[in-house]
């Protein structure tokens, strides 16, 4: 009863100042605190007249598309190596593609702003997508890996001795089986570039991205403008998750059925 | 046909691989070379000196600014296992609720910033904490010290990083077989008492490196010192940073971030060392004949 108790205040205390940030975004002044003055949609029409919001978002979603597809290749070529390598090569590939995770983000900006200044690349919109594939890869490869952990090898081996050639075998066998996960991770790649702000402020240039933007924002003023895209964003990424999970779910449940019926 | 599986293996991986060495493994192990580079007024040369190191470490800013890093980090990163402990337990091994797992996953991915933002509009003077408290008479006048202090940037922390700790200590969590705790309880051990004696010791590998990971990240982050911290509660990161984007004497921030890095690897020796004296971590058993 106590540990359930416990359980609620800690999720409360994660979820509670978001549902406040989504409150006062409705709010009809420009105050930020209680009491409540009265609902409005003044602050989402405001977002509308802000063409340089415009532009940042549309640079945003370029990068996240960007980086989705991107990363959504790689990782594809790494899982496929993955299942053709014995322990220790696997053990390298993902040693190289997971560790960014367990490195603050600062670390990983920093760095790379140094390699990038040393071969004196311009900073812009491809160095924000590399350093963006960085950051996603390790999503990518650890959902793969929990996926791979139950491919069956002999699938493939026995399309292939079947007569099927190789490119036959991968179209007909290996992808179905491996797409909805990397579909789904891919989704969380464009939510997770869409967010980033830490790493791309060292190698954005002269790029604004959504999140430099709101950054500026918040700098500046205390608006709430700032709710308002706020919540489009909690929105947003509510919805990418929602997507995320419902593509792994029906699609492996339809292969499983596939699977059954033949 | 081996041969050829692990030839074809090393060619799909190629690409993956490459870019990860060219933008991730390549620029990390650069910063250390970097951090022993000369940077004279206006340029940059090749050298094997430590005048970076011998200049961060002899700053007194930097030990100020160091030491609010590791105190605020370590109560961020304590606070957040103290409470991803009993979550973890309760969503593994009680309820398994979907619903609970997926509000944290959001809150997990749901904007930085915004949640930033939220507790700075959640802790500032007339923000909704203050003028709550106001209204019912409890203070009389806003209390100042919540925003700008090493307290907010620590709340945020926590708020920031508590799912991503929560996430770990599940992952840690499901190593455990249901039938060993059951067994510990048919034995007449408490909840409390299972969980301590069976459940860390058995997860401790993975609540170590749960622990560590969030430290890393409450250590590191430099956004929310910039944004709630004052002028109290500036850390390392921030210093660092303010290097690559103001100031600009890169070797020197390259030196820092290296001394932050060896650091973290010193924390984490001592909470190994910490965890086996007091007996969280089995020591290495040694094979007996039975």
């Amino acid at each position: 009863m106590i540990l359930r108790i416990f359980v609620a205040l800690v999720i409360s205390f994660l979820v509670a100042p978001l549902l406040i940030i989504v409150l006062f975004s409705f709010h009809a002044t420009a105050s930020l605190s209680f009491p409540f003055q009265g609902l409005s949609l003044r602050w989402y029409a405001a977002l509308f007249e802000d063409a340089q919001l415009g532009d940042a978002m549309l640079t945003s979603l370029l990068v996240a598309l960007v980086t989705a597809v991107a990363t959504l290749v790689l990782g594809m070529c790494a899982s496929l190596a993955w299942l053709r390598l014995g322990g220790r090569a696997r053990a390298a590939v993902e040693a190289v593609t997971i560790t960014p995770i367990a490195l603050p983000g600062l670390f990983i900006g920093v760095s790379l702003l140094i390699a990038l200044a040393l071969f004196q690349v311009s900073l812009g919109k491809v160095t924000i997508i590399i350093a963006h594939i960085v950051i996603s890869m390790p999503i990518v490869m650890i959902a793969m890996r929990a996926r791979l952990a139950l491919f069956d090898t002999m699938l493939e081996e026995a399309s292939r001795d079947l007569g099927a050639n190789s490119l036959y075998t991968f179209r007909k066998v290996t992808l179905p089986l491996i797409m909805p996960t990397l579909v789904s991770a891919a989704v969380l790649t464009f939510a997770i570039s869409l967010d980033e702000f830490i790493v791309t402020g060292f190698v954005s240039g002269t790029e604004t991205t959504l999140p430099m933007f709101i950054w500026s924002m918040m700098r500046r003023t205390v608006t709430p403008m700032i709710n308002a895209i706020s919540t489009v964003i909690l929105i947003a990424t509510l919805a990418i998750l929602l997507i995320s999970s419902h593509i792994e779910r029906t699609r492996r449940a339809q292969s499983l059925r596939a699977r059954e019926s033949e | 046909m081996k041969l050829s599986a692990r030839w074809s293996g090393w060619t799909l991986a190629s690409p993956t691989i490459l870019f990860m060495l060219a933008f991730f493994v390549f620029p990390s192990l650069f910063l250390l070379v970097y951090s022993f580079w000369k940077a004279s007024s206006f340029q940059i040369t090749p050298a094997f000196q430590f005048d970076n190191y011998v200049r961060a470490l002899t700053d007194e800013l930097f030990w100020r600014v160091t030491f609010n890093a590791v105190i605020i980090g370590l109560m961020s990163a304590v606070v957040c296992m103290a409470m991803a402990l009993p979550v973890g337990y309760y969503l593994v091994f009680v309820s398994r609720s979907r619903l609970l797992e997926q509000i944290i996953l959001v809150t997990w991915f749901s904007s930085y910033l915004v949640r930033i933002f939220a507790w700075r509009t959640l802790l500032g003077n007339d923000g909704v904490i203050n003028t709550v408290l106001q209204s019912l008479g409890l203070i009389d006048a806003p209390i100042e010290a919540l925003l700008y202090s090493r307290f907010a940037v620590g709340v945020t922390l926590i708020h920031l990083y508590l799912p991503y700790c929560i996430i770990l200590v599940m992952t840690a969590f499901h190593e455990i077989r249901q039938d060993l705790i059951d067994a510990s309880r048919d034995l007449g051990r408490s909840q409390v008492g299972a969980f301590f004696s069976v459940v860390v010791p058995n997860a401790s590998a993975g609540l170590v490196g749960a622990f560590m990971l969030t430290l890393i990240m409450t250590m590191g982050d430099f956004v929310t010192p910039q944004m709630l911290g004052g002028t109290t509660g500036q850390t390392t990161g921030l210093l660092i940073a303010d290097q690559f984007r103001r100031t600009g004497n890169w070797p020197l921030g390259s030196a820092q971030a290296v001394i932050m890095f060896l650091l973290v690897v010193l924390i984490f020796v001592a909470v190994i060392v910490a965890g086996r004296t007091l007996g969280f971590i089995p020591k290495r058993r040694k094979q007996r004949a039975v």
